[in-house]
């Protein structure tokens, strides 16, 4: 055989090796892809199901809760003082403990009514979904003397009832959560590229830095039950908010230094405020 | 006839299933100002036939102010209401939706077939007797009922 005989064997060779590690990599690719397609598909299955039975679950509670709870408080009100002093304190943690489990019940349901629909996004005034968030808290506000300041507010693309509960949880928490003085409240905004940097400053009692990311959780308590009321879902409800209009959000704080929570939302393009 | 109406008591028909709530609201209207008469009922068809008074109500009174509750076994309360508001004998009658519901398309379909107004169930019985004392404050001292059909 001649040398170039033996050289078109050689590359004749070479390529058909290239041909079948290219098919043998295309073949990778394609079922890689179709494992992938087919994770996403099950992964959202099973999110659709678990916020069907969160909705569920906590939509048909409310009915036999509602029982326990009106008729624990009617035995309260008949019986208080007629019977003996234990059956009193009885009726008491009875009384309590469903009224806890309804705020609980009622944190979870509109927890999982936030993922049934996208949030729309219609141009909204963050000053008034403030303003009005403010207005909703009025009681509060009034029992404990806090004044609550804010910055100039810009226009951005959000639900505007998701916005406004946003607010309300941030600024009710700091509300809640106050010192021993009548609690300062400022709302801010930074513009970050192509994002509002929210935030919202207390001079409350401040968390403990380990628990800056704990707190949102759902049904995170950080203190003992009875002392600051609040069914513990209020930050897990801010948190889904922000993600789903794609922000972030987030705690500076630290014991006995107040807190500010911070958050960012996308900004309209071509809107400077 | 005119001379003693106001020293007959007020005829309520509530229409609810749950007997919890229709204990509630019975213990809620007990310590009522107003006299009243409470007459339950458990699902649509017996409500509207007390309203008609046939069959086994053809002795019931007439009814002045219906308590009528969304959720019920076989006919729903919706359907409840639109014969009601269908039936000219019955057609005047106010009708106050009670029910656990707050969901924004039942309201509106509520209205959109002249429910006279419409409240969502409270949570507790504090809230219940709230409720109940509202409606008495209004329906059953502040407003004028229809004058009952004279047969």
């Amino acid at each position: 055989m001649s040398d170039a005989s033996g050289a078109t064997e050689r590359i004749r060779r070479q390529l058909a090796r290239e041909r079948r590690a290219r098919a043998q990599a295309e073949e990778i690719a394609e079922k890689t892809t179709r494992d992938l397609y087919e994770a996403n598909l099950e992964l959202q299955r099973a999110n659709r199901d678990l916020e069907q039975f969160a909705h569920i679950a906590s939509h048909d509670l409310q009915e036999p809760l509602r029982m326990v709870a009106s008729f624990t408080q009617l035995i309260g009100k008949r019986y208080r003082g007629k019977l003996d002093a234990d059956a009193d304190e009885f009726i008491d943690y009875a009384v309590n403990g469903a009224r806890r489990m309804q705020a609980m019940i009622n944190g979870l349901l509109e927890y999982s009514r936030l993922s049934r629909t996208p949030p729309s996004s219609t141009v909204t005034d963050v000053n008034e979904v403030c303003r009005r968030a403010i207005e909703n808290l009025k009681g509060s506000i009034e029992e404990c003397g806090a004044i609550i300041t804010r910055d100039e507010l810009p226009r951005i693309r959000a639900g505007p009832t998701e916005l406004e509960r946003l607010f309300q949880n941030l600024i009710g928490n700091a509300i809640k959560f106050r010192g021993s003085q009548a609690p300062r409240i400022h709302v801010s905004v930074e513009r970050e590229y192509d994002s509002w940097r929210f935030s919202v400053r207390d001079n409350g009692i401040g968390i403990r830095v380990e628990d800056r990311e704990r707190i949102f959780g759902m049904f995170r308590r950080l203190n003992s039950g009875d002392a600051y009321p609040g069914n513990g879902i209020g930050l897990a409800i801010a948190k889904r908010i922000v993600e789903r209009h794609g922000g972030r959000i987030w705690l500076d704080t630290a014991p006995g230094q107040g807190s500010t929570f911070q958050f960012t939302l996308p900004a309209i393009r071509g809107v400077v405020r | 006839m005119m001379s003693n109406a106001t020293f007959e008591p007020v005829e309520i028909l509530l229409v609810e299933d749950n007997p919890g709530d229709v204990r509630l609201t019975k213990e809620a209207l007990r310590h009522s100002k107003v006299l009243n008469s409470i007459h339950i009922v458990g699902d649509g068809d017996s409500a509207l036939e007390f309203l008609k008074r046939t069959g086994e109500f053809a002795e019931a009174p007439p009814v002045d102010l219906v308590l009528l509750d969304l959720n019920l076994p076989g006919l729903h309360g919706r359907d409840v209401l639109s014969e009601i508001r269908r039936e000219p004998r019955l057609t005047h009658l106010p009708v106050v939706i009670l029910t656990t519901s707050s969901a924004e398309i039942d309201i509106l379909k509520s209205y959109k077939l002249h429910a006279n107004c419409y409240i969502t169930k409270p949570l507790d019985f504090d809230g219940f007797t709230e409720v109940v004392r509202a409606l008495e404050g209004f329906w059953l001292s502040i407003v004028k009922l229809p004058p009952r059909a004279v047969e």
